[in-house]
């Protein structure tokens, strides 16, 4: 536990070192959220319910995207394969700890800092453009929305490190980072809640494990789901979980048997 | 002329070299093509899925607000295409490589801004370029005011996003800490995605005069709907060749604070 302190401290200090460049990071995500917000304000100016939201409830599912996203999708393990590409991996495989374990806490320092930027940042954008929220007061369900919010940490924590670990086996790493990009922002849910998409490509965004990053945990919150969805939701997440750790655990260890340390 | 001729035959040169560069891992290049292709297909889907339910978005129809994403697009794709070497700049100042730009005898900005189109976003013009003519059609009551104007707005949009990227240039000569001006670039001009006349005051007018997204990416589709008056237009390039004089200005003061860092 020491060391995962510490290795969150590190992160921290990290960050701080670059902090205006840290600080620039927060204004785009801010102006990411102005985009999205302002488009759905104007969209529920001429209309009191859309696709079963009210605009209280869909301008709650956008403001709280913006913290649910660092702190789901928050993470430092994008790094991971240009280590390896770098052949700095080696530094951390001579070290007595778990790898898992050392990037895990640093994305805990990337996402405590992220969030911690983000809360305030809503705070200002509530107090300045006072939107209706939409409070949830049923201890039950934010239960649900923290376990929720848990599944979709540990989901993206393995599949982010699986993208990472294609460095093992190719020097390009970024390519399908960026494809992964690309379908985060559309299947996760951050620019609109799924259901408003056309039935097929809604059936297709739940068999992807993106909807658990942001989509699911927010409909968990706002109370539209039934209790026996959110058990099977719950129950399906631990599923990806394991699923992606294992083939996380596998990418590993075949990774190392091929892994070189080019460059060092 | 030869001047011209000189620089014309030098981009043609780098430009080449960045396609073998890019083409040298075609998996990555396919992926990349993908991914920017996915990326304009799902907003087009999320479009398309909005308007399913609502007639209108900030008085816009679903072709208008069509045609704004495309223009987005279209300016944003050809900016890239041209400006790629913004996104590697950095590196060449804080490794003090930029060294070896400043001895050579062409003109640093141009090596700077325009050292190399990319390949992949010529390959991505053809389908943008299809599907802005396509729109264009379907719409009804556009006249040739509209269409000259929406032409002369859309290489002003150009001219202002020129102007972006020598500013990010400039920034990241005077400071070495600022690592992802370009992508703030991309983020400001993503705000206009939609036009930028579904923001509330004050965002509007900042978005619009002071830092001018509106005047670059909706003043042209505005145009052509006719939405826009001969004095605004007039405005509107005053603004955008004023911002690019300005950015010059900062260019070649940024030059003088250059300190060779690493080399």
């Amino acid at each position: 536990m020491k060391l995962a302190i510490q290795i969150i401290k590190n992160t921290w200090e990290e960050y701080m070192m670059y902090r205006l460049s840290f600080v620039l990071w927060r204004v785009r995500s801010v102006m990411q959220l102005v985009v999205t917000y302002f488009l759905w304000w104007a969209i529920f100016s001429q209309h009191t319910e859309l696709f079963g939201y009210t605009q209280s409830m869909m301008l709650t599912y956008i403001l709280l995207g913006a913290i649910v996203r660092p702190l789901v999708m928050g993470t430092r393990t994008q790094e991971v394969g240009g280590m390896i590409n770098d052949g700095s991996l080696s530094n951390y495989l001579i070290r007595p700890m778990n790898i898992f374990r050392f990037f895990f806490s640093r994305d805990i320092g990337d996402k405590t800092l992220n969030i911690l930027f983000a809360v305030v940042e809503i705070a200002l954008l509530l107090f300045f453009l006072r939107p209706p929220i939409f409070l949830q007061a049923n201890g039950l369900i934010l239960f649900f929305t923290a376990v929720s919010l848990l599944i979709g940490m540990m989901i993206f924590f393995y599949f982010s490190l699986l993208l990472s670990f294609l460095g093992f086996w190719s020097p390009d790493v970024w390519a399908p980072r960026f494809l992964s990009f690309v379908l985060a922002e559309f299947f996760t849910g951050i620019l609109f809640p799924l259901d408003i998409l056309p039935a097929p490509l809604f059936l297709l965004s739940k068999l992807l494990p993106f909807s658990y990053f942001i989509y699911f945990p927010l409909k968990v919150y706002l109370g539209q789901l039934q209790m026996s969805s959110i058990l099977i939701g719950i129950f399906v997440g631990f599923l990806w979980i394991g699923g992606m750790k294992f083939l996380a655990s596998l990418f590993w260890k075949k990774g190392l048997r091929v892994y070189a340390a080019e460059g060092r | 002329m030869t001047t011209v001729l000189k620089y014309f035959r030098l981009w043609v040169k780098l430009t080449m070299n960045s396609f073998l560069s890019v083409l040298s891992s075609r998996l990555s290049a396919g992926l990349f093509l993908l991914g920017k292709s996915l990326r304009f297909i799902f907003f087009g889907i999320f479009l398309w899925a909005l308007f399913a339910k609502v007639t209108h978005i900030a008085e816009y129809s679903f072709l208008q607000a069509l045609f704004f994403y495309l223009t987005f697009n279209f300016i944003d794709t050809v900016t890239q295409l041209f400006f790629r070497e913004v996104y590697r700049f950095r590196q060449l100042v804080v490794s003090g490589d930029f060294d070896l730009v400043l001895v050579k005898p062409t003109n640093p900005l141009f090596r700077a801004l325009a050292g190399g189109a990319d390949p992949l976003d010529v390959l991505m013009l053809i389908p943008y370029i299809g599907a802005l003519v396509y729109v264009f059609l379907q719409l009804k009551g556009v006249t040739m005011w509209g269409v000259s104007s929406y032409v002369l707005l859309v290489t002003n949009g150009l001219v202002i996003a020129t102007g972006f990227h020598i500013l990010v240039l400039a920034l990241a000569i005077m400071t070495t800490e600022v690592d992802h001006a370009i992508m703030i670039y991309r983020d400001l001009t993503s705000m206009g995605r939609v036009p930028v006349d579904i923001y509330q005051e004050p965002l509007r007018g900042i978005i619009t005069f002071v830092i001018p997204i509106g005047i670059m990416m909706t003043f042209p589709a505005k145009a052509l709907f006719g939405l826009l008056t001969p004095g605004m237009v007039a405005l509107a390039v005053i603004v955008g060749v004023g911002f690019l004089v300005v950015c010059l200005r900062l260019w070649r003061f940024a030059l003088t604070q250059y300190a060779s860092a690493s080399s």
